[in-house]
């Protein structure tokens, strides 16, 4: 048993969310399904903390590899390995998945056996496409990854769930279509192999690379989303369960950012270089325009979300800026948002379960009714403004330093980001949690229960121990970011690649 | 020497035990927090004796960020100044703990209280002792939630929501300058470790930046005015200086207390601590250090103005606590730093002790009073008067404090002060007339508590403590400016000039002059004329500087990302997919009416009834020949056609194109893979 999990590590953690839906079909109730559901989340956790364990982070390459021929014909490979990159992206998926079971635990209490099977097979899925080594794998879960989420927001979803499921669906295959021609370009130009890391080490030719970049681009950044591709996300936050919305938020998007990281910059580094003017630009305004809609919005679901799309601005900024610090606040700022956002969502859907309005107007004086709820709310807001002291702070200041080696007039505007991203949430804040109760229903509220707090609590402290003393994560990932940088720079003009 | 660090992690520790020592600790919180401050006072004094002994000590923490070129560590630096800002703060944290411990009574949310006072004074703490650029702008920051979360004390009023709301905002809206400030100083010196950033200043004084190099225009500043302006930025909100001092005063909702040690005593104070701090880099940049004269200046005059016609007496010393950090801050663009150190702990002590004076008493208590006169004042008061209004003179121009003003040897500090002095002595020497004649100058009224104040004895006393104070004043003066100098890379001293010099003896006339003209022109509690009336609307309006704000810069964004919303992303980009998706479904709607009704249809249409009549022709073959096994056969083929006719034709062809239409994709896609 112990070497079964020791050789097929990542394997048996694919494996773990799938045996629960199996087992799921045996849940004889409700009750039955939900914790069944919990045990199979926890016990993915349980094995991807694991492998965190067994991880050595002093190693660049590909860990944990494991490799099976799946199509011989087309070369087609069962392959999947872990990085520091992945290793962090997969640990914030083993960690919101049992989170998302207990978010949904009263909440949903119509077809939970199909619910819970939902959020296991998303779970499954994500884990495969950060492993993944094979690009055919890679793209096959990453369509997966689209339907769990349709159906969570179609059936279990909002008033306007009808209308929100299919935008984000059409949206997403309109993403995955382009995904899969930029990658079928790549096994036809790189000889016959979806392999990525064979694919790595080819050079292709200037006009090859642009044009599957700007395939690829287009399925990532619909993923990220980037502006302008961003108009499903609001309509698919708002209108999704809290689990969906978390699941969404926290692990999903960041699908957009890893296929830049994974396959964008190591295999297509000169065209990186190339569309680099260009992702930053979109960066800078998807900071900027997100934060302005965001202070816009009265619905809290839709404010979180455009914060995400602020938030998600400056993983590309990052990523674009082809230097460690860039890349690393990069993958921080991911995992970051991932839990923050993720919280937030869990946060509203709280309220939301209590007095089934999203609207700010509703509310108000809670930090009298829920104390703490408040406490909570307001702990994750200034932490997505990125408060010194929360990991996020961390991840925002990389970033910003890793863009400042090429232009500090967009520091100086992603920084303005950071600002308004302090008005929008602040504002929310005074008016949802400060002041006065100004309907009779939010003035008789019920504070969290315990098993609400077991939701934000450790994700509250993940995010303190982080912003405190972030090398715990980015010794893990900094030897692949190195590895990647190298790997990215080689598209750098000369004068530029001096530049550390 | 590592207990020092005990400094600030004492009270981080006394925050983490009350906020998570549960609802139990209630009204008994201020047990956890008043030993944890008191003991880093306490250890305060200890390393004040030991710098005043042995020098700076350097204890380093942790590495919190390393990565590629960039390393930030968490390192604790003790030098003089950091010290002297120790005492105020720790002392003043123990002072207000300690006060706020019977004040804070029966409040429902006593043990936040303390968790956050708790939090501010490690920040705070950390912030002045902190060796690191980042370091020190994470402290300003989680001092500025720590202000947020204080002001908002009384949740459930609404102005103290949006009191709390507009403090933090105007604080980010700063701090963009000092974060670019932050990151622009590491891409200029590599380094954010502020002594090897000081020692490296010179080294890169002359090397420019371009400014508007990213829209192709060339403005080329110098890289150490660049920072000091960022450095600017950030003191202009965290200390509330014009025109970004309007969070100030609408924080005083926070309670007393914290009136007295957040927003007078230490956390304002930080922007002149943050110049002193890096002082060797704001003295290479001399038309950044103009600005920050011109700025500390027009907010000591407009703070000192506004001051005098608020009614609300927080408000009334909020605007005069504005007034004396503008000081400071000129103080600072003049490159005397001693000078505006000194003025820093000074008035931090004073406008503490007056905020806790004030206390409960005096929240809704007028300070809209004018001094009363009594019309003419007699001889003998006016002279002593004269004599008190000389001591300041001799005091101001006896030396020690003419050095704290000129300890860096800028000429522009020679000139604040001799300005200034005189000013001052000007200026006293009318407040002592007014004060003497209103408080000596009355005949015994109702007032039965000071009966025996109006002698001429007593104005004697008074003359000479205040003499004694001046006195010690020279003494601390001469004390402080040798202390604190090396810290700040002050020149020594001069040596000592004349004991009698011209200046002095235009300062005494300038005395002469204040008395004189203070005697000559009593206030009047009504306006004189049209335009003093103006005045003093304008500035009890507060020269409208908030409304401007308002109307100029929030509305108008707030208007901007609503017409973001309704424009841009509603009738824009969402219209613009929704169009799409219905010219595709109009599209969808002509094909399936062209293809399938009109071709297809008829076409399988006419497929299945052939196959019906084929089936009858059959029967009547199979009927003719009597042959069962065809016959079945026949049945079969009959009942399939007309079941294929009674499923609703629609359906099943379009699946049919459907299929097709894959499989002709599937294989051209494999044609052109495998080929």
């Amino acid at each position: 048993m112990s070497t079964i999990l020791a050789d097929h590590l990542i394997s048996c953690l694919i494996a773990v969310p799938f045996l629960g839906i199996a087992l799921l079909v045996l849940a004889k109730s409700d009750e039955w399904a939900r914790r069944i559901a919990l045990l199979a989340t926890f016990a993915a956790l349980g094995v991807a903390i694991t492998a965190l364990l067994s991880f050595d982070p002093g190693q660049s390459g590909m860990q944990f590899v494991e490799r099976a021929e799946w199509m011989p014909t087309f070369n087609i490979q069962y392959a999947v390995g872990l990085d520091g990159i992945s290793m962090l992206l997969v640990l914030l998926t083993a960690l919101l998945s049992p989170i998302c079971v207990l978010a949904s635990w009263k909440s949903i209490d119509s077809k939970v056996k199909a619910y819970m099977a939902l959020i296991l097979l998303v779970e499954g899925a994500m884990i495969v496409v950060f492993t993944a080594l094979d690009l055919f794998l890679f793209f096959m879960l990453w369509e997966v990854t689209m339907i769990p989420m349709y159906f969570m927001i179609v059936i279990w979803g909002g008033p306007g769930r009808i209308a929100a499921g299919i935008k984000f669906v059409l949206y997403s295959l309109t993403g995955s279509l382009l995904l899969l021609v930029g990658i079928l370009g790549l096994y036809l130009e790189g000889g016959r192999t979806f392999d990525i890391l064979a694919l790595s080490g080819q050079t292709f030719s200037d006009d090859v690379q642009f044009w599957i970049f700007l395939a690829l681009l287009l399925g990532f950044g619909i993923k990220l989303p980037m502006i302008p591709f961003h108009s499903w996300l609001p309509d698919a936050h708002s209108e999704a369960p809290t689990a969906g919305s978390v699941i969404l938020a926290g692990v999903l998007l960041k699908l957009g950012g890893y296929g830049f990281l994974r396959i964008c910059l190591p295999i297509l580094p000169d065209a990186s270089v190339v569309f680099a003017p260009l992702m930053v630009w979109l960066s800078v305004g998807a900071i900027l325009y997100g934060a302005c809609l965001a202070l816009a919005q009265t619905d809290l679901k839709r404010l979180v979300a455009y914060s995400s799309i602020s938030h998600m601005g400056f993983v590309t900024l990052g990523i674009f800026a082809f230097n460690e610090q860039g890349v690393q606040g990069a993958i921080l700022q991911m995992f970051n948002h991932g839990i923050t956002t993720a919280a937030l969502f869990l946060a509203v859907g709280q309220l939301y379960d209590r007095t089934h309005s999203r609207s700010v107007d509703d509310y108000g004086g809670l930090h009298k009714q829920m104390p703490r709820f408040a406490v909570a709310l307001s702990f994750f807001s200034v932490a997505s403004f990125g408060l010194p002291g929360t990991a996020n702070f961390i991840g925002e200041f990389l970033v910003l330093v890793g863009a400042s080696y090429t232009s500090f007039a967009r520091v100086l505007l992603a920084m303005l980001g950071i600002v308004l991203a302090a008005a929008y949430m602040l504002w929310m804040l005074q008016r949802v949690v400060l002041g006065k109760a100004l309907t009779r229903a939010a003035a008789a509220l019920p504070d969290l229960s315990t098993r609400e707090m077991a939701t934000l609590v450790p994700l509250a402290i993940i995010i303190f121990v982080v912003g405190v003393y972030p090398g715990l994560l980015m010794e893990l990932m900094d030897a692949s970011v190195i590895n990647l940088v190298e790997q990215a720079r080689v598209g750098l003009p000369a004068d530029m690649a001096a530049l550390d | 020497m590592t207990v020092f660090a005990l400094i600030p992690l004492l009270p981080l520790l006394g925050f983490f035990v009350i906020a998570f020592g549960g609802n139990r600790l209630g009204e008994v919180s201020h047990r956890i927090g008043i030993p944890a401050v008191g003991l880093s006072a306490a250890l305060s004094f200890v390393a004040f004796y030991y710098v005043a002994v042995a020098g700076p000590i350097s204890i380093p923490l942790y590495t919190l960020i390393d990565v590629g070129a960039v390393s930030v560590a968490v390192d604790l630096y003790i030098d003089q100044l950091t010290v002297l800002l120790l005492l105020l703060v720790t002392v003043g944290s123990f002072v207000v703990h300690v006060y706020s411990s019977s004040y804070m009574i029966g409040d429902p949310r006593y043990r936040r209280f303390f968790a956050v006072i708790g939090l501010f004074t490690f920040a705070m703490v950390l912030l002045v002792m902190s060796n690191n650029l980042l370091v020190t702008y994470m402290c300003w920051e989680v001092m500025g939630i720590c202000s947020y979360l204080l002001i908002s004390h009384w949740a459930h009023r609404e102005s103290a929501a949006k009191a709390a709301t507009k403090a933090f905002l105007v604080n980010a809206v700063a701090d963009v300058g000092l974060g670019f400030g932050v990151i622009f100083t590491l891409a200029t010196y590599g380094t954010l470790n502020i002594q090897e950033i000081l020692a490296a200043v010179p080294s890169m004084a002359g090397s420019d930046i371009n400014l508007l190099g990213w829209l192709g225009f060339e403005w080329l500043i110098e890289r150490n005015t660049l920072i000091t302006f960022c450095l600017l930025s950030g003191a202009l909100g965290k200390s509330a200086q014009f025109p970004l001092h309007i969070w100030l005063p609408f924080a005083m909702e926070a309670p007393t207390p914290i009136s007295a040690l957040i927003h007078a005593a230490t956390m304002v104070n930080a922007g002149p601590f943050l110049l002193a701090r890096m002082s060797p880099l704001v003295l290479s940049a001399p038309s950044a250090m103009a600005v920050i004269a011109i700025v500390g200046m027009t907010t000591a005059v407009y703070g000192g103005l506004v001051a005098l016609t608020q009614s609300d007496i927080k408000k009334s010393l909020a605007y005069s606590t504005i007034s004396h950090i503008g000081f400071m801050i000129f103080a600072c663009g003049v490159g005397a730093f001693v000078a505006a150190i000194f003025h820093l702990l000074a008035h931090g002590f004073l406008k503490g002790f007056l905020f806790l004076s004030t206390g409960n008493a005096l929240e809704s208590a007028s300070a809209h009073g004018h001094a009363k006169s009594s019309g003419r004042v007699s001889g003998s008061l006016a002279a002593g008067a004269l004599l008190l209004a000389l001591i300041p003179a001799v005091v101001i121009f006896s030396g020690p404090y003419e050095q704290m003003w000129t300890a860096h040897q800028t000429p522009a500090a020679q000139v604040a002060f001799f300005f200034l002095a005189l000013a001052t002595v000007f200026l006293t020497g009318m407040y002592i007339f007014r004060a003497v004649s209103s408080l000596f100058g009355h005949q015994v009224g109702n007032s039965g508590v000071l009966p025996n104040l109006f002698a001429p004895a007593y104005l004697a006393g008074v003359g000479v403590l205040v003499a004694a104070v001046g006195c010690l004043l020279v003494f601390v003066w001469t004390w402080f400016a040798a202390f604190l100098g090396p810290a700040l890379g002050a020149q020594p001293p001069l040596a000592a000039g004349p004991a009698f010099s011209p200046w002095l003896v235009a300062a005494l006339l300038a005395a002469v002059a204040g008395w004189g003209f203070a005697r000559q022109f009593q206030p009047s509690p009504t306006f004189a004329g049209a335009w003093t009336k103006m005045a003093y609307v304008a500035l009890l309006n507060r020269l409208y500087v908030d409304e401007i704000f308002d109307a100029f810069v929030v509305g108008p964004f707030i208007r901007f990302c609503d017409w973001l919303q309704g424009t841009i992303e509603t009738l824009g980009l969402d219209n613009l997919i929704q169009t799409t998706a219905r010219v595709v479904m109009v599209l969808s709607n002509w094909l399936w009416t062209v293809l399938e009704v009109r071709g297809l249809d008829r076409g399988l249409g006419g497929g299945a009834d052939s196959s019906v009549a084929l089936s009858r022709w059959l029967w009547r073959v199979v009927d003719l020949r009597g042959d069962a096994m065809v016959e079945g056969l026949g049945r079969a083929s009959d009942e399939n056609g007309e079941m294929l006719q009674r499923i609703e034709p629609r359906t099943l062809q379009h699946h049919l194109l459907v299929v097709v239409f894959w499989l002709m994709l599937a294989i051209a896609l494999s044609y052109w893979l495998i080929l």
